[in-house]
């Protein structure tokens, strides 16, 4: 079972955030990139399927040479390749284009990556890179079975504790949920050896792709702002004391 | 150039999921506004009740397609008929809910068509005369506006809202049955059963009180604070989706899009940053008081009380207060 990660390297705190001059991105002070969380899941879970069934992980992730970052936590981790696809960009549909010329390029079974990340928000290339290939695909995965060369079966959340459970043809890609593995600590000298690993590189023009045709079309962002209160809102402050006998206070009289 | 309006329903056992109303009732604001129709999209099998439904809506047209395969088919194959459905019509905009549905389907019918999906959104509306959205991004830290260009289409999926209170209307919708040949879908994927969790001993639904905890809490342990004062004030426990998932407390206490949706008289949030899928699921609770040491944690964007502080000075504090409370209650009905 050869398995494809798809991870994306977020920023953690961002600043100054603006819209860019295209007025079709966001541009923000924000150096540090971690993989991002919901991708770390799919990759404990690659890790966990092939210690029960074997086969080769490789971590795919698209931006500049920071995202390199990432893939060496992903190796470190387990993975036995890392490939980086030299493209920055926050729209889902060129995301998507990309990610999915990459995958033709390499061998694989399955395709996992997280539900969304926590930059955009999106929850779309996954699922989007899946109908590009026309494989078949699952959202918010909470367990993954191997049944056979050929078939997987996904549990998939529904809400209100419902779920339901998908059969699919390999290849396929599934989009896992937070906590279908535990998350597992990398020792330091383990990610220090990592960086050692050599890691793939992909140009556009390797992808038989144009920067140019990759442009986000349809849409322009015309505001960026922190959210609005919905209601009014008290805060309190003073001694622990004092705080605590004002919120009994209001909660006794919204009983 | 009128523009029609296409709402993609979801539906179970016959009724419009709770999404239903609001999108119908965005969707006619916004057919009005681009002069088309509303025109609501719905499949399954045996649709009567699905129909009836979406009548008084100001629905325009319904289409509907209608196939035993439909009662249980994945989501490939419900969005190959979606993205058809839209193909015949060509609306100026395609609604949908961003439920745990909607997640999976926005995505695959905005690819099938080639045109963009706008996910998350918190809001849709007619700005300068051009669909503009407002949806999250960074953990739901800053809103993002964004504008559609004039004439362009895209899926626009929506987080679920405070329920709308509609009249119903006396417009009759065309109801028209749309032949989708099923067998020429190629599917790769089957839904083989639905699964219902065993229900445990707390029904988050029916309290009154729930004190709820995040990952703020940092350690397993130390959830016992939020328990203390849950007892002291004689509510439920409860908890968002990252406490679940490093296995601290069991599912059936999670609160949020993929855990229960809960409108208790109280809400305390400790340590919760506020993710969106947690907001779904409380928001609509009467009043919400939040603790958490980030001042800029969204949970204060629906909180009605605030407490930027340490959770473990706060809460324990609230715990002695509610007990002492307690206690000259029980001596003075002695």
């Amino acid at each position: 079972m050869n398995i494809v990660v798809c991870c994306k390297a977020v920023p953690g705190l961002v600043t100054d955030l603006k819209i860019g001059a295209d007025g079709k991105s966001l541009q923000y002070q924000g150096q540090l990139l971690a993989i991002n969380e919901c991708d770390e899941y799919a990759l404990e879970e690659a890790l966990d399927l092939k210690r029960k069934h074997g086969g080769q992980i490789t971590a795919i992730s698209m931006g500049n040479i920071k995202a390199l970052d990432i893939l060496y936590y992903a190796l470190a981790k387990g993975a036995d390749k890392a490939v980086r696809v030299d493209c920055e960009t926050h729209d889902p549909r060129v995301a998507s284009t990309v990610l999915a010329a990459a995958l033709r390029k390499l061998d694989f079974d399955l395709v996992l990556t997280g539900t969304q990340s926590r930059d955009t928000l999106g929850g779309q290339v996954g699922i989007a890179t899946a109908n590009l290939l026309e494989m078949p695909f699952s959202y918010a995965v909470v367990a993954v079975e191997i049944c056979d060369n050929n078939t997987i079966k996904a549990r998939k959340e529904l809400g209100g504790g419902r779920y339901a459970e998908i059969e699919l043809l390999l290849p396929a890609l599934l989009c896992v949920q937070t906590g279908i593995q535990p998350l597992t600590f990398v020792p330091p000298a383990r990610r220090i050896r990592a960086r050692q690993q050599p890691v793939v590189s992909f140009s556009l023009a390797d992808l038989g792709l144009q920067a140019e045709q990759l442009a986000p079309q349809g849409y322009r962002f015309v505001g960026i702002r922190p959210p609005e209160h919905m209601h009014q809102i008290e805060l309190l402050q003073g001694s622990s004391q004092e705080i605590a006998a004002a919120l009994l206070k209001k909660i006794q009289e919204s009983l | 150039m009128a523009r029609d309006i296409l709402v993609l329903v979801e539906h179970s056992d016959g009724k419009l999921d709770s999404t239903g109303p609001q999108l119908l009732a965005i969707g006619s604001r916004l057919s009005i506004e681009m002069k088309g129709e509303l025109v609501a999209a719905a499949i399954g099998h045996q649709m009567e009740n699905v129909v009836n439904a979406l009548q008084g809506h100001e629905v325009d047209r319904i289409l509907v397609v209608d196939h035993p395969a439909l009662s249980f088919a994945g989501a490939e194959v419900q969005a190959h008929v979606f993205a058809e459905m839209a193909r015949q019509i060509e609306p100026g905009l395609v609604l949908m809910g961003y439920g745990l549905v909607g997640m999976e389907l926005a995505p695959a019918v905005a690819s099938k068509l080639g045109v963009n999906a706008l996910t998350n959104c918190l809001n849709v509306e007619i700005r300068d005369r051009v669909v503009t959205v407002t949806r999250p991004v960074f953990d739901g830290t800053m809103h993002a506006e964004i504008a559609l260009e004039e004439n362009g289409t895209a899926v626009v999926a929506l987080q679920k809202g405070p329920p709308i209170a509609t009249t119903p209307s006396a417009k009759k919708a065309v109801v028209q049955s749309i032949p989708i040949d099923l067998k020429s879908i190629h599917s790769r994927s089957r839904v083989l059963e639905i699964i219902e969790e065993a229900r445990g001993d707390v029904d988050l639904g029916k309290a009154e009180l729930i004190v709820a905890v995040g990952r703020g809490v940092g350690d397993k342990d130390k959830i016992r604070f939020a328990a203390e004062l849950a007892e002291a004030l004689g509510g439920v426990l409860a908890c968002s989706r990252p406490v679940v998932d490093v296995g601290w407390m069991p599912r059936e206490r999670q609160v949020g899009a993929s855990g229960k949706s809960v409108t208790p008289k109280v809400y305390v949030a400790c340590g919760i940053s506020g993710a969106i899928q947690h907001l779904a699921g409380m928001r609509d609770s009467k009043r919400i008081i939040a603790v958490n040491k980030d001042p800029n944690a969204p949970i204060f964007q629906v909180a009605h009380i605030g407490v930027v502080g340490d959770l473990f000075e706060i809460v324990p504090a609230l715990t002695q207060a509610a007990q002492a409370a307690r206690a000259r209650v029980s001596r003075r009905s002695r």
